[in-house]
């Protein structure tokens, strides 16, 4: 299916939707659940919790469908509703078990030179970011978004995502040093 | 992210910003040909660009775990009956409460047993309206299935079995074709698929396969019949 009529197909769906058809839920919920399982298990390790935000977004999928306006994307709405059902989930989440902080890890740095380890550095870089900025960079990287596109999720202006994205950017450089330039000339172009 | 030393700024902070969408694909044209000419001439934004990538990819790194959706729409369905039976709760007690008013104002004994005779009728009326909806409900063809409701057994089952939850769709499938089985309804809430056979293949033997599969946590005949012994080698 092509990107367009993916989008009409998603518009006709969320149509039937708002008319009551649980059937349309289904096809919808079935469509978007790999997606957004990928993205959210980034985040959460335990798929209830995953399948928790993905059901409490589809909930409001199924209560607010009838008022969506279609000024954005379907996709854009979906991911816009899971993003802040996740955010405060996270956040609650984070209340209540002991978050993950700069003194989980040790005390060292790692110059990236591509194999699984450095993957789990990274994502233990990824996790050292603020919610928002982590989403941000997810939202890009992860799931391939536009600046505009993400303004739009996350209901932010355009200037707001810059600004994450710049300091997300900026942390995991700090985090990882091979990153920021100052060994790039010895790791052959940094990897 | 090149940085001006002692200034904490990216050398040419307009390209550094412009990269990550360059980096994912949805920069627009104009400022990716922009982004292209400036790379030609700046070795200090290739490099920014060669280790954005690197973090891109790292982060884009498949980590091979497919979700099987069906239980946890199964679940959605469940709390989307259950919403649907308190909103009809609601609406009875509301107008309940609706009518209550009403009958506590009424002042004369004589209009109070005619209200409650209308009120009578009325129920009568709703009862009735109820139990036509509930046998068409009932008639007519569900379009879908909750977690709370056992299912019929489907008459060709001859196999329920549970796989470990790490076991992907085409892993799956390949133990199903592998044992001559295919699906027949499942993964119930607790996993539990319902398989039959596809060919003339013994259904012992297509147990003892599943049962081989470390993925299988567990099989079970649910055919009345003897199973086969399987033919020693």
């Amino acid at each position: 299916m092509s990107k367009n009529s993916a989008k009409e197909h998603d518009t006709e769906l969320l149509a039937a939707v708002a008319a009551g058809s649980r059937r349309a839920l289904e096809e919808l919920y079935l469509g978007y659940h790999r997606r957004l399982a990928r993205f959210l298990s980034r985040f959460t390790p335990r798929y209830e919790n995953v399948e928790e935000i993905i059901n409490d977004t589809f909930m409001i999928v199924w209560q607010s469908a009838k008022d969506f306006r279609y000024a954005s994307q379907v996709s854009t709405w979906i991911i816009g509703i899971a993003y802040r059902t996740a955010l405060k989930s996270l956040r609650r989440q984070k209340n209540h078990s002991a978050a993950r902080s700069l003194d989980d890890l040790p005390e060292q740095t790692i110059d990236p030179t591509g194999d699984t380890e450095v993957q789990d550095w990274l994502m233990h870089g990824l996790n050292q970011l603020p919610m928002e900025q982590r989403l941000t960079l997810e939202l890009a990287y992860h799931m391939g978004h536009s600046l505009e596109e993400i303004a739009a999720i996350t209901e932010c202006p355009v200037g707001t995502v810059k600004a994450r994205m710049f300091h997300a950017r900026e942390k995991l450089r700090m985090y990882l040093p091979s990153l920021s330039g100052a060994g790039s000339e010895s790791t052959a172009g940094g990897g | 992210m090149k940085i001006v030393p002692g200034t904490g700024s990216p050398v040419h902070p307009d390209i550094s910003a412009l990269i990550p969408w360059y980096v994912n694909g949805s920069i627009g044209e104009r400022d990716r040909r922009r982004v292209d000419a400036h790379l030609a001439q700046c070795a200090h934004c290739r490099d920014e660009l060669t280790r954005e990538q690197w973090v891109y990819r790292s982060m884009n790194a498949d980590t091979a775990v497919e979700y099987m959706p069906a239980v946890s729409l199964n679940r959605l369905q469940a709390r989307l009956d259950a919403a649907d039976g308190s909103e009809s709760a609601d609406v009875g007690e509301a107008a309940e409460a609706a009518a209550k008013p009403r009958r506590r104002s009424m002042p004369w004994q004589g209009l109070m047993a005619a209200s409650v005779a209308v009120m009578a009728v009325a129920l009568s009326l709703l009862a009735a309206d109820r139990w036509l909806q509930y046998r068409a409900r009932a008639a007519a063809p569900p379009d879908y299935h909750t977690v709370t409701i056992s299912e019929t057994r489907a008459t060709d089952e001859a196999i329920r079995a549970v796989f470990s939850p790490t076991t992907t769709l085409s892993e799956l499938q390949s133990i199903l074709d592998e044992a001559q089985l295919r699906i027949v309804s499942g993964p119930t809430e607790a996993g539990v698929y319902s398989l039959a056979v596809k060919s003339r293949r013994p259904v012992g033997s297509s147990l003892a396969l599943l049962r081989s599969h470390a993925q299988v946590r567990f099989a079970e005949s649910t055919t009345s019949a003897p199973i086969e012994p399987l033919a020693t080698p």
